[in-house]
């Protein structure tokens, strides 16, 4: 019997739809839950599109496009849930609504299943403890697109079993899929390295050490990166960027995380990036 | 400097003067390697005609192509021979004293509209340029290793470099396949600027226990899309090279994210260079950089 073979995933947005695409393309039959049909309907929309364009580049097969879709189907009835494995939270990244939805959640299931949060900047440890048996509790940080990019962060809660992790790592690697344990700290390991080195690119920009484009091009041309730091902000979001590094200032007080003021300033006139089109590559800068 | 072929001196026969020596004579300029040493400017020219061997091979450039530039490919030991020359590029020690001396010496040898430009990657091009009479034509050109391979240069002006030498230097970089990417005289330009506390944290995250070698390594490229983890790219730079320039741009910015952590030290001091002495972060069973 293959390792959690029915995962239940909560919430069908962005993260949601690549998770149970993920997942669903490992053999696994997937429930989505979700509070509305329309947003149901909306989520299994956007996983026909990515599949889509796998079959136009000639990646994924039409029979294999049709087998991932018909694993995974939702519902908006907690009840639903009860036999999963597995669950992956990747609700609203917003503490009162995640601890709620986990609690419901941990309810249904079984005591042995385990639960998971796709949560990139609140403590695992603290959702913990909204999960009767938080023992079975951890975190599993998929990165933005999930089908595309290959790492996968476990965290390890403060009372994570060891036996948990084992099993998500296996899981991971079933996923096709890099597993890496990390520790339950603010921006877990790849934002912890990643939101202070933007923040730094924002001041020097400021700064006006070279301009954006030129900024972006050498760190390309010189390091091989596949973005550049400005454009990759600009496509992540000012606004995303602004949030997760605030958090992890006020829970660090590390200047290393303080949003630079720049970056503050363009929040708070209404540039997002590339979703409304206003970043740093995008238009002029003031 | 209207000519669109020019005469470019390139002082330093290492690996970084050879590679900038085989851009500019690709490019089609005629080409002058000097250094002081003999032997290394026939190692320089060897270097030169290997990079253009290899290129015939893959059918990137004629045979014909590859004649012709070597035959505009010449070296020598004397410094007075650099005379003629439209630009001199200096590639030498990464030493303020010896850049300044070096362009004190120019400044008596070439025409002073000879452009000097300086390959220094954590120097300030301003100190640089004060070595000479005429500041004016002194520019930051900051070529990436393997220069040929590599279409990036930064391009750097000091305080006193002038509008016509910065424009040249551009369309010079232009003429021989570079990008340019203008950027303040500030310690460290761009790349290093923000390559050294990457990697300063990268090692902090691993001495702190957030991962391990492997485990951050695959988080980078797996999750940033970078082409190498950062101790992958430790071990293929040198730790000893790392400490270097880290302890460059500390001493100029004072700010402890530029500063080399103890692990580094530590390392080093156990022999563990990276790839060149069989161990850093890795080990390796050769001592090959590239290949097998």
């Amino acid at each position: 019997m293959a390792l959690f073979e029915k995962v239940a995933v909560l919430g069908f947005g962005t993260m949601g739809s690549g998770i149970a695409q993920v997942v669903a393309q490992s053999g696994r039959t997937v429930v989505v839950l979700e509070s509305e049909q329309s947003r149901l309907e909306a989520g299994l929309a956007a996983v026909e599109a990515f599949l889509a364009t796998g079959v136009a580049r000639g990646k994924v097969t039409e029979e294999q496009k049709a087998a991932v879709r018909g694993r995974i189907s939702g519902t908006t009835d907690l009840a639903d849930l009860a036999d999963a494995d597995l669950v992956i939270e990747a609700v609203t990244e917003r503490k009162d609504i995640k601890a709620s939805v986990l609690a419901q959640v941990a309810d249904v299931v079984r005591p042995e299943a385990v639960i998971t949060t796709n949560t990139s900047a609140i403590p695992v440890s603290e959702l913990a403890t909204h999960v009767t048996g938080g023992s079975r509790f951890a975190g599993l940080h998929f990165f933005n697109p999930a089908p595309l990019m290959r790492v996968i962060e476990i965290v390890r809660g403060l009372s994570t079993d060891a036996d948990v992790i084992a099993r998500l790592e296996a899981f991971v690697g079933d996923l096709g899929k890099d597993p890496v344990v990390v520790k339950d700290r603010p921006g877990f390991l790849v934002n912890r390295l990643f939101m202070p080195y933007i923040n730094d690119v924002v001041q020097a920009f400021d700064d006006e050490l070279a301009s954006a484009e030129d900024i972006d091009t050498a760190i390309k041309l010189g390091l091989g990166y596949k973005m550049g730091p400005l454009e990759l902000l600009d496509l992540i979001g000012l606004d995303v960027h602004e949030h997760a590094t605030r958090g992890a200032y006020e829970a660090t007080l590390d200047p290393v995380f303080a949003p630079p003021p720049l970056l503050q300033t363009m929040v708070a006139a209404g540039m997002r990036g590339a979703k409304n089109g206003r970043g740093f590559r995008t238009e002029q800068n003031a | 400097m209207t000519e669109a072929v020019k005469t470019v001196a390139v002082v330093g026969a290492g690996t970084m003067g050879s590679g900038i020596a085989t851009v500019v004579a690709r490019g089609g300029h005629r080409t002058i390697l000097f250094d002081v040493d003999e032997a290394a400017v026939q190692r320089g020219l060897e270097f030169v005609a290997g990079f253009l061997a290899k290129s015939v091979k893959l059918g990137k450039m004629t045979a014909e192509d590859a004649a012709g530039i070597t035959a505009r490919t010449s070296g020598t030991s004397d410094l007075a021979d650099l005379a003629g020359s439209d630009i001199v590029i200096e590639a030498v020690f990464e030493d303020l004293e010896v850049k300044k001396d070096l362009f004190a010496r120019l400044d008596d040898i070439v025409s002073e509209r000879t452009l000097l430009h300086t390959n220094t990657s954590t120097l300030s091009v301003t100190a640089i340029a004060s070595g000479s009479r005429h500041p004016e034509r002194v520019v930051g050109t900051h070529y990436c290793n393997p220069a040929p391979l590599m279409a990036l240069v930064e391009l750097v002006d000091g305080l006193h470099t002038a509008g016509w030498a910065h424009e040249a230097t551009a369309e010079f970089l232009g003429s021989v396949g570079k990008t340019a990417c203008v950027v303040k005289d500030r310690p460290g330009f761009i790349l290093n600027r923000f390559l050294i506390p990457w990697e300063n944290s990268c090692i902090d995250a691993l001495e702190n226990g957030l991962g391990t070698r492997e485990s951050i390594d695959a988080a980078v490229t797996g999750a940033l899309g970078h082409p190498m983890g950062p101790f992958r790219l430790l071990d293929i730079v040198g730790l000893d090279v790392h400490r270097q320039v880290a302890t460059r741009l500390y001493e100029q910015l004072k700010e402890p994210r530029f500063a080399p952590p103890p692990m580094v030290e530590r390392m080093i001091a156990a022999g563990d260079l990276g790839r060149k002495t069989g161990r850093g972060f890795y080990t390796y069973d050769d001592t090959k950089l590239f290949g097998a």
